[in-house]
């Protein structure tokens, strides 16, 4: 099958995503507003790429683009880069944008280095086709990218809170939101993300494993990191309320979670064996 | 007993239940669930003995030991959910009714030292009359979807307004919800079942029940203790496999596999030919045929062929012939005739039973069992070798040699067939766990209190308020909400 518009848009993604990056860092340490304005109109640039790569894909394959890891990669960074922009256009905190465009672009990178069988289409096996597949798939990685904004965000939220305490300047970590903000943007991406992983990976999946094998839970490796993940998101709600746990020990759980989230992904697929292995073949 | 011995069993009383109901329990229970389930899918799970001293040597005995072999099912991984359980229920059972005592309350009669000592809090000096003033709050708070109340006290008037406040219960309809998941699991677990076989086209089988019954257990130490105890009878209901088969891409890779399914219940049938495939399941009376895979029969064919040659120069005197199963077959030509009545996939024989078996379902060593009639009489019953043809001579004394040729296997299904009343209970609490997170995520608790008092020449109003979380949004809201009313006014100084 033919697959040359959408590797084309990829390509083309890639290098916006590349210049999106360094344009939010360059806003940060020079502190120059055309800058910020470059790295806003860019990254708008880089996601209507990825989004034409997205439609290529199934126009290509005939199926959602994200049935293996090389579309769902994409698929990824598609629905982080909204959620920013989202975020951007609602917080105006375009220093946070050099955090997390970096999570977008380490993914091209890594979508890149895939084995080249990956951006081939395969037609779908019958286990995967089914629209709660497909339900499942999208609903949980709006997860996993709520799960990667609240990981940039704890991130910057540990750094500054440290300043913060000592009291000492910085003139680039002066520049990051007040830790108080980092801590509530980063608690209300993971709300996003919890809600959506939660219905998508665990319960979607079930209905989908229900439907499939007749079972909806069998302790699969990857149904089993799913479960894990979860517990260390609920872990990290429950933190943040409880005296002692929250603020600087909350937001390493909420780093800690995303850690998981990665193991979820491509460690299992690739590391460990199960009904999900499909993903390495 | 003395008064202090009851006060001591009732500290450590409630020390026990504030240890229940503690979020640290909360966390240490979801880190170690976390932990012990990361070792549950690094050591492979259910693994033949062997398996487990094979890959893990002098630590085997203690996985064994342990039970991480089978962890999720070990007593200590139960033990931790039932911590869950428990923490959620007292935790629930602490916090939920002061929770609701404050929620509903509504206290409007407030002074201005109340409303200063908020968190959020701004004070206004208007020109305009108290009473205008008063008006004018309640209509932007009632335009901005707050329920309001209204009192009057020894300060002048004050109001309430709140909106939000299923937002408290959010977390509460989640901890519901995951209880009422794990009933679902523990219904299915007693009272469903999971089968699982292979068919034929034509087979009919019939599908197990399972009977509960309360049976006594003396296993531990010799206690009687109540006990489930479960029975798989067969039931009324037949299944009959009408079609199978396969549908491939262009590529040849597997499209889907398909199986045609007839259904009767105490004889009658009710479902004809219905086609199911993977995602497409059957379900009947809560029982489910899914399509799970499918095989090549190892101990049947559908038809064999077969060719004659002289035994001496074994030079071919027939064209090839086909005999369907279990079908003689008079070979043209000689007043021989043959019968397949035996096959399988991978030949091996038991001496001591004398008898054919298929070593694997593989067809690495296929043989067919023919047997021989000459003049309407069973001469022989020949194993033929489709590897090794003229292995041994197929029918005795004659110049003649049956050579095994070829043959067209039968696919069979492989269908599971479940029951597990369990599963609806489990997607209701899991519908009401999303609507749980996005009561308890995105609706806000949001209090609001004024109170308006005249001045010596002017009017006051102080405004203040409280949400349970997002306080930056709030903070904003009511930053607006302090500008409209200033905005309205005829003329105003803040302060």
């Amino acid at each position: 099958m033919k697959v040359i518009m959408s590797l084309l848009f990829f390509d083309m993604a890639f290098w916006f995503y590349l210049a999106t990056m360094i344009l939010y860092f360059g806003y940060w340490i020079f502190r120059k507003e055309w800058l910020g304005q470059a790295a806003t109109v860019i990254a708008i640039i880089s996601t209507f790429a990825i989004s034409m790569m997205l439609v290529f894909r199934t126009k290509e394959s005939g199926h959602a683009p994200f049935s293996n890891l090389y579309e769902s990669m994409a698929f990824f960074v598609w629905i982080t880069s909204i959620a920013y922009l989202i975020m951007e256009f609602k917080y105006k905190i375009k220093v946070v944008g050099a955090f997390v465009m970096s999570i977008a672009f380490i993914a091209m990178v890594a979508t890149s280095q895939l084995p080249y069988r990956f951006q081939d289409i395969q037609p779908l096996n019958p286990a995967l086709q089914s629209i709660w597949f497909e339900l499942h798939v999208f609903s949980a990685f709006i997860g996993y990218s709520g799960f990667g904004l609240a990981f940039g965000m704890a991130l910057m939220y540990l750094i500054k809170a440290r300043f913060e305490e000592r009291k000492t300047s910085n003139f680039l970590i002066d520049r990051f939101p007040a830790s108080a903000m980092l801590d509530e943007l980063s608690y209300k991406s993971v709300a996003w993300g919890f809600i959506f992983f939660t219905l998508g990976a665990l319960i979607l999946g079930a209905v989908w494993a229900n439907k499939a094998w007749g079972t909806y839970w069998s302790w699969d490796p990857k149904e089993t990191w799913s479960l894990i993940t979860w517990f260390v998101y609920a872990a990290y709600l429950h933190a943040r309320i409880t005296r002692g746990w929250r603020g600087k020990k909350a937001a390493y759980v909420a780093v800690f979670g995303f850690l998981s989230t990665i193991f979820l992904y491509w460690g299992v697929s690739f590391v460990l064996p199960g009904l999900h292995a499909y993903a390495s073949q | 007993m003395t008064i202090s011995d009851k006060s001591a069993v009732k500290t450590i009383g409630s020390r026990i239940w504030v240890f229940f109901g503690s979020l640290k329990l909360t966390l240490f229970v979801l880190f170690s669930l976390a932990a012990f389930s990361v070792v549950g899918t690094v050591i492979q799970q259910n693994q033949p003995t062997e398996f487990y001293s094979g890959e893990y040597g002098k630590w085997a005995p203690l996985i064994l030991r342990i039970g991480l072999e089978d962890m999720y099912h070990a007593w200590w991984f139960s033990t931790l959910l039932l911590l869950l359980i428990l923490n959620i229920i007292v935790c629930t059972i602490d916090r939920f009714p002061p929770k609701w005592k404050t929620t509903l309350e509504s206290k409007a009669d407030v002074d201005a030292r109340f409303i200063k000592n908020l968190l959020n809090k701004h004070t206004l000096i208007l020109q305009d009359k108290p009473a205008f003033v008063r008006e004018r709050i309640l209509n932007i708070l009632r335009k901005k979807r707050y329920k309001v109340k209204e009192a009057s006290g020894a300060e002048g008037m004050s109001i309430y307004a709140w909106k939000g406040r299923t937002g408290r219960f959010g977390s509460d309809v989640v901890h519901v919800s995951l209880l009422l998941i794990l009933c679902g699991v523990i219904i299915g677990s007693i009272t469903g079942f999971k089968d699982f076989g292979a068919f034929y086209e034509g087979e009919v089988i019939t599908v197990p029940v399972t009977e509960l019954r309360l049976g006594i257990d003396r296993s531990w130490h010799g206690i009687p203790l109540p006990k489930i105890e479960r029975q798989e009878k067969a039931s009324d209901i037949q299944l009959r496999l009408d079609k199978f088969w396969i549908d491939y891409y262009e590529s040849g890779q597997i499209k889907q596999y398909n199986s045609v399914l007839t259904l009767s219940d105490s004889g009658r049938e009710i479902i004809k030919g219905r086609q199911i495939w993977v995602n497409a399941p059957l379900s009947y009376k809560g029982i489910t045929f899914y399509q799970s895979s499918y095989g090549t029969a190892y101990d049947r064919v559908k038809q064999a062929e077969f060719l004659l040659k002289r035994a001496k120069t074994h030079k071919t005197i027939t064209p090839p012939f086909t005999a369907l199963w279990n079908t003689p077959y008079d070979i043209p030509g000689t007043d021989y005739r043959i019968k397949v009545v035996g096959f399988v996939s991978d030949f091996a024989f038991d001496p001591a039973t004398s008898t054919v078996f298929p070593k694997s379902a593989e067809h690495n060593n296929p043989a067919i069992n023919v047997e021989v009639y000459k003049a309407g009489k069973l001469v022989s019953r020949p194993w033929l070798f489709y590897n090794y043809a003229d292995l041994f001579a197929a029918i005795p004394d004659s110049d003649y040699e049956l050579v095994f040729d070829s043959y067209k296997g039968i696919l069979y299904t492989g269908l599971s067939i479940n029951k597990d009343p369990g599963t609806n209970v489990v997607w209701i609490g899991s519908a009401l766990m999303v609507v749980g997170f996005f009561m308890a995520f995105f609706i806000f608790h949001k209090r609001i209190w004024v109170n308006v008092r005249k001045g010596s020449l002017e009017t006051e109003v102080n405004i203040g308020g409280m949400i349970n979380k997002n306080k930056f949004v709030f903070e904003r809201e009511l930053s607006e909400i302090v500008d409209e009313i200033k905005s309205g006014s005829s003329g105003g100084i803040k302060q």
